[in-house]
């Protein structure tokens, strides 16, 4: 699992620099809701009206018209219309400021959604090479539906909750000064309370996350490699260890329900002492008529109600703290940027269209490494003119593939420089080049939606009769035919249906759709059986015809007629030149051809 | 299929405790609920003016007695249900634990292990909340109001006033039964939009390459954009009904107090209480509508995760698809392998992996098994170890039925050495001896020399104590796969299979390890898979697979003379290096 770090104390101190930080970050997303925030404060004030007149208006009852022996109805049902007034203006504008909250923080949250994919989008490909798929997604859905019950819950609770109690401790001094003057000593108590408590709760409340945090690792590893405890017949152990961590956890849910309980229970405890302290200080200034009995009940009811919003903003605390831990992963992701500067003006292709660049592609002594001590590309140059087809063949690792993510510009190089059409690839705009650059490679990924959406990937400027022509071209048509909704046949990811074959020949006429001047296959038919691979090869060759193409292959065959063939072996160009001149030459090249003569001959009988 | 059951065998084995907390739970709120009564009588004293300064200071010792007690009691009984709750949480998670250990590579590839964990996580965290949480609040909320009821009858209140004061909280349970499902409805179109757009996200980032590449990253953004869209407009759908629910709740609670504050003062003007008995009336009234609103949340809570348990339940019901026969056999001692006619096609795939496949792998033998990305190795060796169940009769140890040995025992008796090299996040030496716990320092020590990794374990500043995965080392693919190489040879078993276990070590340590193997697994039956002809031309014989059939055997001399798949393959890799030529 990503994002389930370990817990230390120099690595809280800086998680706590970077959550003020994001929390600073998602105030950027609430302020275009400023209005909607202003609502909630209005609406909760009158909200929370009738609960706290209530006492007040049993005061009223009491001591003008009960305990004064008048035997008036009308003033008593006068005060309750205007108390049933107050509730129902009260459930309105409840509803009306859960809306307003809702509307702001699901608001916030789907732009939040949007900016995160949309930059992540816009990374290259080194940030995918480190991280894994799953812990992106997680950031997307999970840490986002927490940063909103940041808005939902916790800061609903500060505005309510916070209002309740200001509005309870001014109706107590409304009702009598003194007696609200010795309620103020419960401030200091509550504050000692949660001081006490505070730094206590915190460590449970991180102790059992770090543990839950290595269940989870340790249940996530086991799960990825179950096929190998099973091949080991190391159930029982591995079973034995997850109880280890288990056990530790469940220990810390124990030591945090004792904290909690307690924190709770003292909170309440304070609540009822406070009532028999009311009772008696309140009672003895009644005795002395001092004091209206209707204050002293109200006041009794008031103090018991003012420990209900502490309690309840207690309770945000753990939502507060997860929320900022997601808040400060999505921000650490948004600082994340781009290892390839975009930066780049000169346009390429007749009228700033790149689809209509001309093609020329020049490596000048590129140096290239994944890291920078293990150079893949040990300085390669290259001229190839437009229009040319380029075979490109050489072992695993040799850096074929190296060569062609530098034209399409997934990395920059070390050293030297790729030019198209003599123009450095780092000059041209991504957008440009990447429409410029064509690439179709071993494993077509399919995207869930129909055949046409697919193949003009979701490009709606793109019409389903230029899909259907393009389908056509590659010789997909007949495969499209076959399949029950035609062209709009829902294809996925997962169970399209479709064979490793038609699903080539599907991201072929993606290649016809986009008409990219230059056009890369990577090992496009490595996967195929032979065929199919007859069938996706005379694609091949019709979507190559006017474009510069480079074709990346482990099969001779593939390769052979092509204009020049580059052997490449370990990141330098051990041979060059066209299929007769490499085996005029008789060197590595000729060798590998005479085995794939072999292999077709032979395999008829194998 | 009888469905496993959870809950009830727990808390039935948990009755006395249960018990106990409801015993601590209902004294606790008797006694809560005698506190407005000593309001009432402090009232009634005042005015009827025999108050004194006693009294008044024995109702505050009184108000404190109750305050203290109450407290200790609805405490422990909260903490007791809430340690149970856990409780029931650490026994699931050790049951489905154990339960995946069974499950067979079938499940695991349909089931992604999100998935998987989402049992762990979220399904046994939503039945806990329900049995801790909810109990202690239903037996709150039960106990208070029988209580308050009878204490309000005790102290002389008309039966029709507090009838009348209580009836629209009668009312919650009707709104919920009216509520309940519609939210539900909207909540589980929130989760499936939710699961909608975590997927869109899933898929959009697995294809981000071929987005950038044709530099459509704006329609992508649209699409994903669209299940966010959709994810927004079911929240507030949801949030409409949820909201309303939830602002109505309160209203009732305060109908009742407009309610007690008309009929019960109307009583009291006219004397047929006294006010000592209306404060207490609406002092009630206030102390049972907080734990009658909660009603609400808990049954919603009890129905969601009812859900949760019912997932759980299916979850612990699904058989184990491998298993033993009734009556398994133990390894044989030879450990010689016959297969024959073996056709092995995963489900809903168009072809065969595995097809017409006949092989002998002697005892004794090294054997040698070679073939292109996707020819079919590695199925072949999930086959042998029972990871998925060959056709019967298709695969023959020592001229038993693969199907009619004891799986755990088979698996002891085979060193499986995976491509991938995966390792635990532990030390090296725990993940070297991973099969055999108990191995002392000298064979760790060995099994690691023999896989060409002691060296670079000893550059460690811990050694063998060296911690791995996300907190420790990173180990290069080469360093790991021959960690893992070590692993599989501490073993000794009697069957070793190398399924391309060095693919990502260079061609010199790749030497020396195939020496050092050849000599340790002299005389016993070792199967090599690899695509490259360095890991296997030593083999005894060696069976090239090309698209799930045999298309060559023999020895690697005897395949280079013939024109091939295999001679191309040693013409490509070894091109240039003087092996291949005999080929051309």
């Amino acid at each position: 699992m990503a994002g389930q770090e370990p817990e230390n104390r120099a690595k809280q101190d800086r998680e706590k620099a970077g959550q003020s930080a994001a929390i600073r970050g998602l105030l950027v997303y609430a302020k275009p809701h400023k209005r909607q925030f202003v609502g909630v404060v209005g609406c909760t004030i009158i909200a929370i009206a009738a609960d706290l007149l209530q006492p007040y208006i049993v005061k009223i009852a009491i001591d003008d018209h009960l305990m004064n022996g008048s035997k008036e109805f009308s003033p008593l049902l006068l005060l309750g219309g205007l108390y049933l007034l107050l509730s129902l203006l009260s459930l309105l504008f409840s509803y009306i400021q859960n809306q307003l909250i809702q509307i702001a923080g699901q608001g916030i949250v789907m732009q939040l959604r949007k900016d995160l994919f949309r930059h992540l989008s816009r990374l290259s490909p080194s940030f995918y090479d480190r991280m894994s798929s799953g812990g992106l997604v997680t950031h997307i859905s999970g840490d986002t539906e927490t940063v909103s019950q940041f808005f939902t819950q916790v800061c609903l609770s500060l505005v309510r909750d916070g209002m309740t109690l200001a509005f309870i401790l001014f109706f107590m001094f409304q009702l009598d000064p003194v007696l609200a003057g010795y309620s103020l000593l419960l401030l200091p108590a509550i504050a000692l309370i949660a001081a006490l408590f505070r730094g206590y709760m915190r460590k449970t409340y991180q102790l059992s996350r770090s543990r839950l945090s290595r269940l989870i690792a340790f249940t996530a590893e086991n799960l990825s490699g179950m096929n190998l405890v099973q091949a080991f017949h190391q159930e029982r152990e591995q079973v034995k260890q997850f109880e280890d961590r288990n056990s530790s956890y469940y220990e810390a849910n124990l030591r945090e329900i004792r904290t909690n309980v307690l924190f709770n229970r003292s909170f309440d405890l304070l609540g009822n002492l406070s009532v028999a302290f009311v009772t008696w200080i309140g009672g003895r200034a009644v005795y002395g008529e001092g004091l209206e009995f209707g204050v002293l009940y109200a006041f009794i009811t008031y103090i018991r109600q003012f420990f209900q919003p502490i309690n309840s903003i207690t309770q945000q605390w753990n939502t507060l703290q997860a929320a900022s831990v997601s808040a400060d992963r999505i921000w650490r992701l948004f600082k994340t940027n781009s290892e390839l500067a975009d930066k780049g003006v000169t346009t390429i292709g007749q009228d700033g269209d790149p689809r209509r660049a001309v093609g020329a592609v020049r490596f000048n002594d590129v140096v290239f490494g994944y890291t920078p001590e293990e150079p893949v590309l040990q300085g390669i140059s290259l001229d190839i003119e437009p229009g040319q087809r380029i075979g490109i063949v050489g072992t695993t690792g040799a850096g074929k593939s190296s060569l062609i993510s530098l034209l399409c510009r997934f990395y920059d190089t070390q050293r030297g420089s790729v030019t198209i059409d003599g123009v450095d690839v780092r000059q041209i705009p991504l957008v440009q080049l990447r429409r410029a650059v064509g690439l179709v490679q071993q494993e077509p990924y399919l995207f869930s939606g129909s055949i046409i959406d697919n193949v003009r990937l979701f490009d709606s400027s793109i019409s389903p009769e230029q899909v259907r022509e393009a389908c056509r071209f590659v010789g997909a048509d007949a495969l499209v035919g076959r399949l029950p909704d035609g062209y709009e046949t829902l294809l996925s990811e997962k169970g399209s249906g479709l064979s490793a074959g038609e699903r080539q020949l599907i991201s072929f006429a993606r290649i016809v759709v986009f008409r990219p001047s230059i056009l890369i296959l990577d090992e496009a038919t490595a996967n195929l059986d032979s065929s199919t691979e007859q069938m996706v090869q005379q694609a091949l060759n019709s979507v190559s015809v006017g474009r510069t193409t480079f074709v990346i292959a482990h099969r001779i065959s593939t390769v052979m007629d092509a204009d020049r063939i580059i052997v490449l072996r370990s990141g330098r160009i051990a041979e060059s030149g066209s299929h007769s001149e490499l085996m005029r030459r008789g060197g590595y090249y000729a060798r590998l051809y005479a085995h794939s003569q072999g292999e077709q001959e032979e395999q008829p009988a194998g | 299929m009888k469905q496993q059951r959870l809950l009830l065998p727990y808390v039935t084995s948990k009755g006395w405790l249960y018990a106990a907390a409801l015993l601590a739970i209902a004294l606790g709120n008797i006694i809560q609920s005698l506190y407005p009564r000593v309001l009432g009588e402090f009232t009634d004293k005042l005015q009827s003016r025999s108050l004194t300064p006693e009294i008044i200071a024995q109702s505050a010792l009184l108000l404190a007695g109750i305050a203290v007690l109450f407290t200790c009691l609805a405490g422990s009984g909260q903490y007791l249900v809430m340690r149970l709750g856990r409780e029931f949480e650490r026994l699931t998670r050790k049951q489905l634990f154990r339960h995946f250990t069974r499950l067979s590579e079938a499940y695991y590839a349909s089931h992604g292990v999100g998935h998987m964990l989402s049992y762990v996580l979220s399904d046994v965290k939503s039945v806990r909340e329900a049995i801790s949480s909810c109990f202690s609040q239903t037996a709150n909320a039960v106990i208070l109001l029988i209580s308050a009821l009878i204490m309000m009858k005790v102290s002389g209140l008309p039966l029709g006033l507090i009838t009348l004061c209580v009836s629209p909280l009668l009312l919650i349970p009707v709104l919920v039964v009216y509520f309940g499902p519609r939210i539900r409805k909207r909540s589980r179109e929130v989760q499936n939009d939710l699961a909608a757009m975590t997927e869109s996200a899933e898929e959009q980032i697995g294809g981000m390459r071929v987005t950038q590449k044709f530099s459509v990253e704006p329609m992508m953004e649209a699409r994903f954009g669209s299940h966010v869209d959709e994810v927004y407009s079911s929240q507030l759908s949801l949030v409409k009904m949820s909201s309303l629910f939830q602002a109505l709740i309160p209203f009732l609670g305060s109908v009742s107090l407009v309610l007690t504050l008309v009929a019960g003062g109307y009583q009291a003007l006219t004397g047929a209480i006294t006010i000592g008995m209306f404060v207490s009336l609406t002092l009630y009234m206030r102390l049972i509508i907080n734990p009658l609103q909660m009603i609400g949340n808990v049954i919603n809570t009890m129905q969601r995760s009812r859900a949760s348990l019912e997932r759980l339940q299916e979850l612990l019901s699904t058989r184990p698809d491998i298993r033993n026969a009734a009556d398994p056999l133990p390894f044989p001692a030879e450990a010689g392998i016959v297969i024959k006619g073996l056709t092995y096609s995963y489900p809903g795939a168009a072809q065969p992996a595995l097809q017409d496949i006949e092989l002998q792998i002697r005892q004794g033998w090294t054997t040698g098994l070679i073939g292109r990305t996707g020819s079919g190795k590695t199925t072949l060796a999930k086959l042998l170890l029972r990871m998925m169940e060959a056709p019967e009769g298709a695969i023959l140890i020592d001229g038993l039925d693969i199907r009619g040995i004891d799986v755990h025992s088979l698996r002891d008796s085979i060193a499986y050495v995976p491509q991938d090299g995966f390792l635990f996040s532990t030390t090296l030496r725990d993940n070297i001896a991973f099969a055999k716990r108990d191995a002392d320092q000298q064979e760790v020590e060995e099994a690691s020399r023999y896989a060409g990794i002691y060296e670079n374990i000893l550059e460690f500043k811990d050694g063998f104590s060296t911690k791995l995965g996300e907190r420790g080392v990173t180990l290069s693919g080469g360093q790991r796969q021959r960690t893992s190489l070590a692993r599989g040879l501490i073993k000794q078993a009697p069957l070793l299979i190398l399924d391309d276990s060095v693919s990502a070590v260079d061609a010199v340590t790749e030497s020396a390890i195939v020496a050092s193997i050849r000599q340790v697994r002299r005389n016993k039956t070792t199967l090599i898979i690899a695509h490259r002809i360095s890991a296997l031309k030593h083999a005894d014989e060696i069976i090239v697979l090309d698209e799930g059939r045999i298309v060559q055997r023999g020895t690697h001399e005897s395949l280079l003379q013939e024109q091939g798949l295999y001679a191309e393959l040693a013409s490509l890799q070894q091109g240039g290096m003087g092996h291949g030529r005999t080929g051309a």
